[in-house]
C-alpha cells in the first residue's frame, strides 16, 4: 500500500532517543528497503529543508539531502495538485497541509503518516500516527 | 542502450501535448517520454537508501517530543519570513 510521509516523520526520524523518533525511523527503514510504499512530495521535503536551514531545531544538518536519497523521486506539486488544494474541503488545514492532502488525492494515496493532528478531518485522507502500531503494521505489511 | 520497443495508445490531446513539449525541448516525443519515466520512477540504489536512513537515525536531533511543539516551530519560521517580506538567504 502506498502512503504519504509528512515532513514531521522525517524530522522525528533524526531523533532516535524518543519513542516517536524510533517509530518514524522504522517506517523510513521499511521504505528504503522497499518493504513499504512510502512517498513524499517536493512541498513536504521543502518544509524539512526550511527547518534544517533555519537551525531552530538542533542537529538536523544533512537531513534533507539524506531524506531525498531515500524518497526520490518525489511526488510533484503539479497544476492539478495545486488546483485540488485550492478546492479542498479542509478549513482547518494550512496551505502546505492542503498541498500534501491534494497530492494524496491526485496520486490516489489514501493514507498520510503524520504526527500532526491538524491533518485529521473529513477530506477523505486517513491520518496514521507513527505511534499507532497496529495501523503502521498494516501499512508495512 | 535503447533496445526495448513500447507501443502505447494515447488520446489526441495527449499526443498534441507530447509533440508540443518535444518541440519546446528540441527533442522527440520518445525523448520526452523517456525523460518522464526516469524522473518519476528512478530511485537511488537500495544500499544507498538504507545507508541514508541509518545516517538519519544516527543524527541525535533535538526535536520537541510534543508534535504540536514541532508544528509551532515549523509554522513560526514561515510566519517570521512572511512578516519580513523578504526571502532569507538560501543554503
Amino acid at each position: 500500500m502506498t502512503f504519504f510521509i509528512d515532513a514531521n516523520v522525517l524530522v522525528y526520524s533524526a531523533a532516535p532517543e524518543s519513542e516517536r523518533g524510533r517509530a518514524c525511523a522504522s517506517i523510513l527503514r521499511a521504505v528504503a528497503a522497499e518493504d513499504a510504499g512510502g512517498r513524499t512530495s517536493t512541498a513536504a521535503l521543502e518544509e524539512v529543508w526550511d527547518l534544517e536551514r533555519r537551525g531552530r531545531v538542533r542537529g538536523l544538518t544533512g537531513l534533507t539531502d539524506r531524506a531525498f536519497q531515500v524518497l526520490s523521486p518525489l511526488l510533484a506539486v503539479t497544476d492539478e495538485v495545486f488546483a485540488t488544494a485550492l478546492d479542498l474541503d479542509a478549513p482547518d488545514a494550512g496551505t502546505n497541509d492542503r498541498l500534501h492532502l491534494a497530492c494524496c488525492v491526485r496520486n490516489e494515496i489514501e493514507v498520510i503518516v503524520s504526527s500532526d493532528r491538524g491533518l485529521d478531518g473529513g477530506h477523505g485522507i486517513e491520518r496514521v500516527d507513527p505511534l499507532d502500531e497496529p495501523a503502521v503494521r498494516s501499512l508495512l505489511a | 542502450m535503447l533496445s526495448e520497443r513500447l507501443q502505447i495508445l494515447v488520446s489526441p490531446e495527449q499526443k498534441r501535448r507530447l509533440e508540443s513539449e518535444a518541440a519546446a525541448q528540441g527533442t522527440s516525443v520518445g525523448g520526452v517520454i523517456r525523460a518522464a519515466v526516469d524522473a518519476r520512477y528512478t530511485r537511488a540504489p537500495r544500499a544507498q537508501r538504507i545507508a541514508a536512513v541509518e545516517a538519519i537515525a544516527a543524527m541525535q536531533a533535538e526535536v520537541p517530543e510534543d508534535p504540536a511543539g514541532l508544528e509551532r516551530i515549523m509554522n513560526a519560521g514561515r510566519l517570521a519570513e512572511a512578516s519580513r517580506g523578504v526571502d532569507a538567504p538560501r543554503s
